[in-house]
């Protein structure tokens, strides 16, 4: 690790492989833990898109695990987290060691190492709670007793392990950020596999190699968000291009919600690798477990979300979640939080989608003169 | 399986997809799935504001299939032709003649909600993925919104909220008040008793008036059981199984990744299906890559000798599950008996055990499968059934009750289509539909969870499943990897 280098999620610089090297644009995604409901369609659209062939039977290059319990695969954050130690952040500057800062002698980022079963049981933990419920028991946010669905696919970092540890150099970032793995040059040494601390690399044994998620990027090269966005039925996901702090623009969905309002964290900025989906965290877990996870911006974030019913433009652009399948540009909220509405815009500036703040409600009226039939609520 | 089906002459099932249901029929249309449909069809649900049509649709047929209507039409035409009664061929006139559009149409004519719109407008635009509303009074639709708004009377008797029957079946099995009834078996107390802090104003025959003795608990007298107990009583009795070992009440929902048990036994979706799923079946007891499971409160498991992982027996009332008669019938009892693994769930209360309901079951040919495949798979040689047990399912011990006072001939109650408020039987209301959903059972070991010799299953064994923390596992639930 010969290069220092700028990681804005840590508030300082850092050790890597290569030297800063930012595309000129960067995906990124924004996922609500808060409305997932865990039903792995994203999982099931992804799986049927890119992973239903031979040697991909176990592959979930998204998934959605419950937390704490849920794993895929088995301990994949737990065994690094062991293995780095407790550390600690200085406000908002991170004064602990990244996997790249922390490497055993002779090696050059600090990886764990999965085994075939680990990768056997991808729904393990569902809906598991921290501790043992009692009957009788009232909650208070945050919850005592509690659970949360995360949601992940790769990360596409700024400064991906898998890339830094591959000695073929077989993976390479695009010039929109996306990380992919050539699969011409890769010889299925599994470094990757191995360095990545989201464990989102995974060996197909029929071919000798190892994938990942692609982001999409055929949908996304057309306009389109990718199939876990769009197939979500929580519209729980907003796919876009994520700025530089310096360069974000309050327009643009995704700067708006990771650095204007800052309701959106990376999860485990700690590692290092400045990773490009962003959560908006669980509002109901107590802090001392999210913030491990996301990173000293969570209780600030939290506090955003739930004052989000308030907040003109946090509440419309909630609401673009979902709403169309083409990547929204830029939007613009109008109105009132009660009569408002959120337009999206594609790259040139043509409106995408408009969605009202608050879904009307409407009353007909009890007998339809035009129809000449009453209407009911009861059929 | 055992008891009821040999009293039937014959089981047709049309199907798109290979269930139990078709296992244990005599004959099995083939029809069509949702995206085949040669015919355009519609459906709506109480639950949401969408009127669905699904369009015919411009694809190939997957396999050599038909309409599941047009099953309907052919049997009618072959019965018209062996009875020489044409009803038979006419009752189905319009899909003879691919013209279903008519009967669609007739159905939205009789709808309050869809009076207005043509069929052949809303099939146009479910081609194009435009969706259609039903045209309830509200959007969204607000229940009540009449009665508590315009005081609009409400569907009863009297048009207003009744919380007094005067029926005979009500006053007779002491319902005329709201009370509450204990289940009739998953309970750990004295099952379906009228629990009543008021019992002055029931009056209630009791089992003596129809000939039956008090202390009968058995499973079938006790639906008809109108035994009155004040609330703080209630805990002081016990379930007559009790004394058996019965120790858990056993609950059945619905489970979030199947619409009942479609389509379940994808593999796809399989693997989803709880926490043992495994595409690779490390493990080959598996019946198949996910398969059933009973979450049990940690304490509860240990006090019966359960580690988490294990595969348990999951066992009813012996009177009659999983069925009736089984100690005579031990090659039918193997098939039959629940065998599942067991999940620690700290979700739970003690006393109560969960299973989701949607599993395929075993049937004798998965049993068979399971014994004689090379890869040990539960899946029917024959016809190709894969089941989600190893033996049995959640469906051994739970089953269905008839309760009387969900069976009355004297109710008002709203016609199922329209405003006509009218008495008496009617399908959706009286029919004794009564879901086999939840019981009392006993839970025991029938083997370890680990496989080449360890006890524990993997996740277990490694400490990282609860009640089995290793240290790392606690400074993360504590969240302490961040100071």
């Amino acid at each position: 690790m010969n290069h220092q280098v700028y990681n804005w999620q840590l508030g300082r610089t850092m050790a890597y492989k290569y030297p800063e090297s930012r595309p000129p644009r960067q995906v990124a995604w924004v996922f609500d833990t808060n409305k997932c409901i865990a039903c792995q369609t994203c999982s099931i659209a992804c799986k049927s898109a890119w992973t239903s062939g031979r040697g991909q039977e176990y592959m979930f290059w998204n998934n959605v695990e419950t937390k704490p319990w849920g794993f895929y695969p088995l301990g994949w954050d737990v065994r690094l987290l062991e293995k780095l130690g407790p550390q600690r952040w200085d406000g908002h500057t991170y004064a602990g060691k990244t996997i790249f800062e922390s490497a055993p002698y002779g090696e050059e980022i600090l990886g764990v190492e999965m085994s075939q079963e680990d990768w056997a049981h991808p729904n393990l933990g569902e809906d598991e709670v921290n501790q043992q419920v009692q009957a009788k028991a009232v909650y208070e946010v945050p919850h005592t007793h509690w659970m949360f669905y995360l949601q992940r696919i790769c990360n596409h970092c700024t400064y991906p392990a898998c890339l830094a540890a591959c000695p073929r150099k077989a993976i390479y970032k695009r010039s929109d950020g996306i990380v992919l793995i050539d699969q011409k040059r890769c010889r299925g040494y599994q470094e990757c596999v191995r360095a990545c601390p989201y464990k989102k690399p995974m060996f197909r044994n029929v071919t000798g190699k190892s994938e990942k998620c692609i982001s999409c990027f055929p949908a996304v090269e057309s306009g389109r968000q990718t199939q876990c966005v769009e197939t979500c039925i929580g519209r729980i996901r907003l796919f876009g291009f994520v700025s530089r702090p310096q360069d974000a623009r309050s327009d643009n969905p995704i700067d708006y919600l990771v650095h204007i309002r800052k309701v959106a964290l990376p999860l485990y900025p700690q590692f290092g690798t400045e990773p490009n989906v962003y959560y908006i965290p669980p509002i109901h877990v107590p802090l001392e477990f999210t913030r491990q996870l996301f990173g000293p911006g969570v209780a600030q974030a939290v506090e955003a979300y739930r004052h989000a019913t308030e907040d003109l433009w946090l509440a419309g652009l909630l609401m673009l979640f979902g709403a169309t399948r083409h990547i929204v540009h830029s939007f613009r909220v109008e109105g009132t939080l009660q009569a408002g509405t959120c337009t999206g815009f594609d790259p040139r500036g043509r409106q995408i989608v408009r969605v009202p703040l608050k879904e009307p409600i409407v009353i007909r009226d009890e007998f339809d003169a035009q129809r000449n039939v009453c209407r009911f609520s009861v059929t | 399986m055992v008891n009821t089906l040999p009293r039937i002459e014959c089981v047709v099932v049309n199907d798109w997809w290979w269930t139990a249901s078709c296992e244990y029929a005599d004959v099995v249309f083939a029809v069509d799935a949702w995206p085949e449909l040669k015919f355009p069809d519609m459906t709506a649900a109480v639950t949401n504001p969408f009127f669905q049509i699904f369009p015919r649709t411009p694809l190939k047929r997957t396999h050599e299939t038909r309409g599941d209507i047009e099953v309907l039409a052919g049997v009618g035409r072959a019965l018209a032709k062996v009875t020489g009664d044409r009803r038979f061929e006419d009752y189905w006139k319009f899909v003879h003649e691919n013209k279903v559009e008519v009967y669609l149409q007739r159905i939205i004519h009789g709808s309050t909600t869809l009076w207005g719109y043509r069929i052949e407008e809303v099939e146009a635009n479910a081609q194009r993925g435009v969706p259609a509303l039903l045209m309830t009074r509200t959007y969204p639709k607000i229940m009540g919104w009449e009665q508590s708004h315009e005081n609009k009377p409400h569907y009863t008797r009297s048009g207003r909220l009744e919380f007094y029957r005067d029926e005979d079946e009500f006053l007779e099995h002491g319902e005329n008040i709201p009370v509450h009834r204990e289940p009739v078996d998953g309970t750990w107390y004295e099952p379906n008793v009228i629990v009543c802090g008021a019992a002055e104003l029931i009056r209630p025959k009791g089992p003596e008036e129809y000939g039956l003795s008090r202390d009968d608990l058995s499973v079938e007298v006790r639906q008809v059981r109108n035994v009155v107990i004040r609330p703080a009583d209630l805990t002081r009795t016990r379930h007559p199984r009790a004394k058996d070992g019965f120790s858990l009440i056993y609950i059945t929902p619905k489970y979030r990744h199947g619409a009942h048990t479609t389509p379940v036994d994808l593999d796809l979706m399989a693997v989803w299906f709880g926490p043992f799923g495994d595409m690779h079946r490390h493990d080959r007891r598996m019946p198949w890559v996910g398969e059933g499971y009973v979450d049990l409160n940690p304490e509860d498991a240990r006090e019966l000798g359960i580690e988490d992982g294990d595969y348990v027996f999951v066992d009813g009332d012996p009177e009659d599950r999983p069925f009736r008669g089984w100690q005579q019938r031990p090659d039918d009892y193997r098939v039959h008996r629940a065998v599942m693994r067991a999940r620690y769930y700290r979700g739970l209360p003690r006393g109560v055990a969960r299973s989701w309901f949607h599993m395929y079951v075993a049937t004798y040919g998965s049993v068979e499968g399971q014994a004689r495949n090379p890869d040990r798979l539960a899946r029917n040689p024959r016809t190709g059934y894969q089941a989600m047990f190893r033996t049995g399912s959640h469906q051994s011990a739970t089953r269905a009750w008839l309760r009387p006072t969900l069976m009355t001939d004297s109710l008002a109650r709203k016609e199922y289509f329209g405003q006509v408020i009218g008495k008496g039987f009617a399908a959706d209301i009286h029919c004794t539909a009564g879901a086999p959903k939840e019981s009392f059972v006993k839970i025991t070991k029938a083997e370890p969870g680990g496989t080449d010799g360890q006890p524990l299953w993997r996740p277990a064994q490694l400490g990282l499943r609860p009640g089995y923390e290793i240290p790392a596992m606690q400074q993360f639930l504590r969240g302490e990897f961040i100071q």
